[in-house]
């Protein structure tokens, strides 16, 4: 059952495609009704010049047989004008001398011909210009690939902001009428606590009464063969018990997460914005300098990912003081004043500064949206509100890279920096309104580096966190937001295609980390995929100086995607554990330093690569990136580690915990 | 419910209203963009020839003001191009040398209205000695925008309103499908096959149960 908010979203999305594609037919037809006649006039003006040049040179006594050269002037001029799809000369007997381009593709081009005259006037050749009419299309198809991307992501936008728009109350209503009507096209007979006390309670009463009357017989039945003792009659209520879900409540949506889901999406998406331009964008600004181009496009990245990183514990600390509530706000605020900052810095070294109050900013609003949900929910709710978190996160950096590439290929990179800074404000705005205010708390009870030097002593943990963690998120952040932006840059690449390049491993995580978190659970092999997974991902690193090229690339993003999507639950899973193991209120501290290590991989990936592709190029780089991926798990393999893992916690919590991208 | 269902579709309408005449913006703004690069890519040609002359007559030692020939090449390629207004060779310091307009000698030609393209004229050290600019009649741009609207305008309202409307139906039947469904699954014989294939299955294993006890009452 694909649901009332799914199916208009598909609906829409064939509807836009199928609207586009007729927008794009009419542009082409009007084109080739104003544009290609100029286009023409263009090849009729150009043909006349190359003409002349050739009636001077035979002017000069040069015979037109003798010509030299002829062939490079026309790829020349064919080069310089992309409507011209084939360029020839024929002498006066109609062979053909010289030639650039092939239209023989083209059926029924438009073209010129244009004669060439000796001194006296006499005709002694022709030059022809074939004209390209698709070419204006193509540029057309372009604009139109774009809107298309931005169509789609603002479907996305609008079923994370749908809440503010039609209200929690009406969208708990739907969800409620939705989950019951899933459930039961599952087969599942699960109760559920939603939408009692909203305008949907007529139409689910019915449901929930037939459930609960169910459950109540298979209550009653249970009861009676635990009262006879009979284990047989057991096995068999509990089996159908497992199959149907018969007696159990459906978890349900932390309040808490849907209040902070908005506005911790838009502030998301500000800085997703950022992605696919800020390198380049950086390497302009330094421009002037004496810094290095590698260099100065991975500093402010560095710079961001190292704040962000080593913010993470004394903020968590400073969110409890001020309240969740109002950490969001400040961070906001600070957030929107670095990215002003970056629109306007006229010099590089302002340009990082804005780039490290953006940093401090974006980390004290994710400690404190982090903990505002931690704070608000206990056992199994807590991994579901932490799912919904990080899913509004991962559906921001899912949506951020192909807007922000085309705010700045259409309007630039400042407007685009404008357009994170307004969407800052506006997450301001909706927190302010959807956070409780709540008080602050002077206890400051988060993980401390005490707590985090005991944990680095866990048995194991280092082994992991530096064999395969830090290692992921080192290739991660250097490949997603320096080479590939950077490569694709040179490669001649508008920044809304780097977006759409962007979007492969969100859209990969999003799709795999549940699947690959279940398999790892069912067969209970988390550490085979830990070591699998960035097998997987450091070795499709490796592939590219195979051949350089986009499609090499491409299968380095996937192949990155999929790896940290086998490897990411089962690595939080493992933590799990250890932080279990560890007791006495212990866990937070491993948590707090797989966080702490992860975040300085994002780091330290764009701060190596920015070396390294000055060094060695992008292809070397990202294999050698590679290559410190896969070292890291066969070293994490040998490490002893690979004990059989205890039973793993759900899915969810593992991927609960998973996706940030910084 | 009902409000919501309906708000919901009104916003997905919406945003498909939107990205369509996005979409029909942008590739108008495209067009008018590729429309207009390419006649003063013409036009900067037609200067590129003539300031061409200029400098090799140059490189001979023949200073600007002493190319005489060069007003009869002027008003030769002005008369190829009929949209062309003028088409002049302009000192260094913004002074009409000569021009394919009569008159326009000695005129400054740094106010004139109309399109502009711009050629520079340089010596043999690459230094720039002048420039040939062409004004042309900015009528040749806006007959063009308007031939691109005409072109694209009906096809865009039809399909922004087909794709409105499109939207609307559909979110209404997806709602009115829900609706059925709802009421469908407040009647245990109307479920979904998988409802009731699990609800037999609950009513087989209460049965067995049920079966195993009154045997073993029996007993």
């Amino acid at each position: 059952m694909i649901g009332l908010r799914g199916g208009i979203s598909f609906a829409i999305a064939i509807i836009l495609c199928a609207a586009l594609a007729v927008i794009g037919w009419a542009a082409e037809r009007a084109a080739r009704h104003t544009i290609v006649p100029e286009i023409t006039a263009k090849a009729n003006s150009v043909g006349r010049s190359a003409a002349a040049l050739m009636e001077r040179a035979q002017t000069l006594g040069i015979p037109f047989e003798r010509l030299a050269g002829v062939t490079d002037y026309l790829e020349d001029l064919r080069a310089a004008n992309a409507e011209f799809a084939q360029l020839s000369l024929f002498d006066a007997g109609g062979a053909e001398t010289a030639r650039a381009g092939d239209a023989s593709g083209f059926e029924d081009p438009p073209m010129v011909r244009i004669p060439v005259t000796d001194r006296d006037g006499r005709r002694t050749g022709e030059l022809l210009i074939v004209v390209d009419p698709t070419v204006v299309s193509a540029q057309v198809g372009g604009v139109l690939l774009d809107v298309a991307f931005i169509g789609i992501v603002s479907l996305l936008v609008a079923l994370e902001l749908v809440a503010l728009v039609v209200g929690t109350r009406g969208l708990e209503a739907l969800i409620a009428v939705e989950q019951r009507l899933r459930a039961l096209a599952r087969g599942r007979f699960v109760l559920h606590d939603t939408g009692k006390g909203t305008s949907a309670r007529g139409l689910i009463q019915p449901i929930d009464l037939h459930m609960e009357e169910l459950g109540d017989v298979h209550a009653r039945a249970r009861a009676e063969a635990e009262r006879r003792g009979d284990e047989d009659a057991l096995v068999w209520l509990e089996e159908v018990e497992e199959r149907t879900g018969l007696g159990r409540i459906h978890a349900v949506e932390s309040q808490a997460a849907v209040a902070v889901r908005p506005s911790l999406f838009l502030f998301m998406l500000a800085e997703e914005l950022t992605r696919p331009f800020l390198p380049h964008f950086a390497q302009s600004i330094a421009s002037s300098t004496e810094i290095s181009p590698g260099l100065a496009a991975s500093l402010p990245i560095v710079a961001f990912m190292a704040v962000v990183a080593l913010g993470q514990v004394p903020f968590a600390g400073v969110s409890e003081r001020l309240g969740r509530r109002s950490g969001f706000l400040i961070g906001a605020l600070l957030a929107a004043a670095g990215y002003a900052l970056s629109a306007v810095s006229p010099t590089y070294s302002l340009f990082i500064a804005a780039r490290v109050a953006t940093a401090i900013g974006y980390a004290l609003v994710f400690v404190s949206a982090q903990g505002h949900v931690v704070d608000h929910s206990a056992g199994a709710a807590r991994a579901a509100a932490l799912a919904v978190f990080v899913r509004a996160i991962m559906v921001a950096s899912l949506c951020g890279p192909p807007i922000g590439g085309v705010i700045a290929d259409r309007l630039g990179a400042e407007a685009a920096f404008a357009t994170s800074c307004g969407l800052a404000l506006v997450a301001l705005l909706v927190a302010a309104f959807t956070l409780p205010r709540g008080r602050p708390d002077e206890r400051t009870g988060g993980v401390g580096w005490s707590q985090l030097k005991q944990a680095a002593r866990a048995p194991g943990l280092m082994a992991l966190l530096f064999g395969c963690a830090f290692p992921a998120k080192f290739l991660f952040a250097a490949l997603c937001f320096l080479l590939v932006p950077l490569e694709l840059q040179r490669q001649g690449y508008s920044s809304a295609a780097i977006g759409r390049f962007q979007m492969i491993y969100p859209l990969i995580m999003v799709l795999a980390v549940p699947f690959f978190a279940a398999l790892a659970d069912r067969f209970q092999v988390r550490h085979g995929f830990v070591v699998a997974g960035a097998l997987v991902a450091g070795i499709g690193a490796m592939l590219v100086p195979l051949q350089p090229s986009i499609a090499l690339i491409v299968v380095a993003l996937v192949t990155l995607g999929y790896g940290q999507a086998m490897s990411i639950a089962s690595q939080s899973a493992l933590v799990a554990d250890t932080a279990s193991a560890m007791g006495g209120g212990r866990g937070a501290g491993v948590l707090g330093l797989f966080r702490l290590v992860e975040r300085s991989g994002n780091a330290a990936g764009p701060a190596s690569a920015g070396f390294l592709m000055a060094a060695l190029g992008f292809a070397p780089a990202t294999a050698f990136l590679g290559a410190v991926v896969v070292a890291g798990a066969v070293l994490f393999a040998l490490s002893g580690r690979g004990k059989p893992a205890v039973q793993s916690g759900r899915a969810s919590s593992a991927a609960a915990s998973e996706g940030t991208s910084a | 419910m009902t409000r919501t269902t309906l708000g919901l579709i009104a916003v997905f309408a919406l945003i498909a209203a939107a990205c369509v005449t996005f979409g029909a913006y942008f590739s108008y703004v495209t067009l008018l963009n590729a429309h207009k690069g390419i006649i003063e890519a013409r036009f900067g040609i037609a200067a590129r020839r003539v300031a061409d002359v200029a400098e090799q007559a140059a490189s001979f030692g023949i200073a600007l003001p002493a190319q005489q020939a060069l007003t009869d090449i002027l008003a030769r390629e002005a008369r190829i191009e009929p949209a062309l207004l003028s088409m002049d060779l302009v000192d260094e310091h913004g002074t009409v040398l000569f021009s394919s307009a009569p008159g326009r000698a000695g005129g400054h030609a740094a106010a004139d209205g109309g399109g502009r393209v711009v050629a520079q004229v340089r010596d043999d050290l690459g230094r720039s000695i002048g420039s040939v600019v062409v004004r042309y009649d900015p009528h040749i741009l806006a007959a063009g925008a308007a031939a691109l609207f005409d072109g694209l305008k009906t096809v865009s309202l039809a399909t922004l309103g087909g794709a409105f409307v499109a939207t609307v139906l559909i979110g209404l039947l997806l709602a009115a499908a829900l609706r059925r469904a709802v009421r469908r699954a407040a009647e245990p014989a109307m479920w979904p096959a998988a409802a009731k294939s699990a609800l037999a299955s609950v009513a087989a294993a209460h049965q067995r149960a049920g079966a195993s006890w009154s045997l073993r009452g029996r007993k």
